[in-house]
């Protein structure tokens, strides 16, 4: 019953490592790890998703392009921020956006990996976001966590509670705006990595 | 361009829904008036305090970008490979772009490339279309990496997790699915393959043809016909089972899981990958327990409380951290 093969195929032996070990594909093991985390640095300068992605891929890309898939030297991630802040801000003088807000981004910081200390505080601070989430209006509260928790897009989140699209908008704001008032004492809390980056 | 921007702008611009021309435009407004900035590091903080990241960002269909462009850069051609949107039914998040199939034309010849590797993270599937015109549904958490070669003489490729095929048979050139720790073998067909590092095992069960299925370095192996499941356990045993439940085991295609007197760790894992959450459940007195249980739901937190429910058990969630205890002690 069997059809077996003229060429002799090397069982695969080896398994793949998982993205966060350490492995040969220092390029991949650097990607998996560090892609989002510098996505999101990088929006915080340029403020569209589109960009950002655009800067980070562009960046792995030189990076393998110039280094080679298996120099890993360079794949750190006090190496990445530098190189991922440089572009960003290269990105932003060369659009021309106001230099104010160039001057404003080049004073963030590199948010710091997190320490024990701070998922501490996170899981202190956690029970506190739960309990302002929870006492958001009934609608409010859907529309925001089909938002941020099932990561939905407006249209469809509208879709789904049938209501429309401003609606949701306006719903989202009226949530944020509660939350931040809710929340107020944590937003300036030392520890958060957020408020170290001015 | 907008002409006036609100303050509701800014949860836009700190989601990063903007144009690249809105976000300058956001930007200059946001300069203009220090109390602008303040309202904007607020948001953000809200933004940080109420999720793991500001939006979904799509690793899996940026890693495909990537290595889309690289291969761009070190050859200047595109191949002909194809990926869609995982299906976005029981909540998982698409998360590829669509990408174009180049010129439809598979080059041959690839200068020393690696590999293409296809990566889907937990709680997110990926439907990709072969340049043999073969289709693979990747499950959570899956791998698959395909030759840069693929279908020129042969079709192998090596698969960590589970994923669907279905096959266009062509004798001349078998398409061939390597594990860890076995060699499926199609003769024409639509299987599933599970095979997770994690899991000691690797399981085909086949939906329709042929398949051949053999431990990693024998010789001979089994040949499964339709409705059978094979099982190569940890010692490389082989064994088959006739007439099982198909829609049970390809149920994760549809969006839905089912777990047939399934161990509870089995379960947790699944769970675990599927809806990207860490389940803790410690030394509960459920912990050797087989569960018979099926989630349909894109809700993670109802899924949750279903588990909780069979289990008589309480659950907290914080972000993806998930902790089951027991409801009361059982005496």
């Amino acid at each position: 019953m069997l059809n077996s093969h003229r060429t002799s195929l090397p069982t695969l032996q080896h398994r793949v490592p998982p993205a966060t070990q350490a492995s040969p594909h220092g390029w991949e093991s650097a990607f998996q790890a560090y892609y989002i985390e510098l996505c999101e640095y990088v929006l915080r300068f340029v403020g569209s998703a589109e960009a950002a992605q655009d800067l980070v891929q562009d960046l792995f890309l030189r990076l393998w392009d110039s280094r080679g898939p298996r120099d890993e030297t360079r794949l750190t991630r006090p190496y990445l921020y530098v190189a991922a802040r440089n572009r960003a801000l290269k990105y932003l003088r060369h659009r021309r956006v106001v230099t104010a807000w160039i001057a404003r981004a080049a004073c963030d910081e590199t948010p710091p990996s997190d320490t024990p200390e701070d998922l501490c505080l996170r899981g202190e601070l956690d029970a506190a976001v739960q309990r302002a989430i929870a006492e958001l209006p009934p609608r409010c509260r859907a529309i925001f966590v089909l938002r941020r928790r099932e990561q939905l897009s407006y249209r469809e989140i509208a879709a789904r509670l049938g209501v429309s699209l401003g609606t949701v908008k306006s719903q989202m704001w009226r949530a944020t705006l509660r939350l931040r008032a809710k929340l107020a004492p944590y937003l300036a809390r030392p520890g958060i990595p957020e408020d170290r980056a001015g | 361009m907008r002409e006036e921007i609100e303050e509701s702008d800014l949860l836009r611009f700190v989601e990063g829904d903007c144009s690249p021309d809105e976000a300058a435009a956001i930007q200059a407004w946001i300069a203009a008036d220090p109390r602008r900035g303040e309202l904007l590091h607020e948001l953000r903080a809200v933004w940080r305090l109420t999720g793991p990241t500001t939006r979904p960002w799509g690793v899996a269909g940026a890693r495909i970008r990537l290595l889309h462009s690289r291969g761009r850069h070190a050859a200047q051609r595109s191949a002909g490979f194809s990926a869609r949107p995982g299906l976005s039914r029981g909540g998982i998040a698409a998360a590829i772009a669509c990408l174009v199939a180049g010129t439809g034309v598979w080059l041959l010849r690839p200068r020393a490339a690696p590999v293409r590797e296809f990566a889907t993270p937990a709680g997110q599937r990926l439907q990709l279309t072969l340049p043999d015109s073969s289709r693979v549904l990747l499950s959570v958490g899956t791998r698959l990496r395909v030759p840069r070669d693929f279908g020129l003489r042969a079709r192998a490729v090596e698969l960590d997790g589970e994923a669907y095929f279905v096959v266009r048979h062509d004798p001349r050139r078998p398409f061939v699915v390597r594990t860890r720790q076995g060699v499926t073998e199609d003769l024409g067909t639509s299987f599933d393959v599970r095979a997770y590092a994690q899991e000691d095992y690797v399981q085909v069960v086949v939906a329709s043809g042929r398949v051949s299925l053999r431990a990693g370095g024998a010789d001979s192996g089994l040949s499964l016909r339709s409705r059978d499941r094979g099982l190569i356990d940890a010692r490389g045993v082989l064994t088959a089972t006739s007439g099982v439940a198909l829609g049970d085991y390809l149920a994760w295609t549809r969006g839905t899981l089912v777990f047939h007197d399934a161990p509870l760790r089995d379960v947790v894992a699944q769970l675990g990958r599927w809806y990207d959450v860490d389940i803790e459940v410690g030394a509960a007195p459920w912990a050797g327990e087989r569960l018979t249980i099926s989630f349909a739901t894109s809700s993670v937190d109802e899924a949750l409380a279903t588990l909780a429910q069979v289990l008589d058990a309480h659950w907290t969630r914080s972000g993806r951290m998930v902790r089951l205890t027991p409801l009361h002690r059982q005496g």
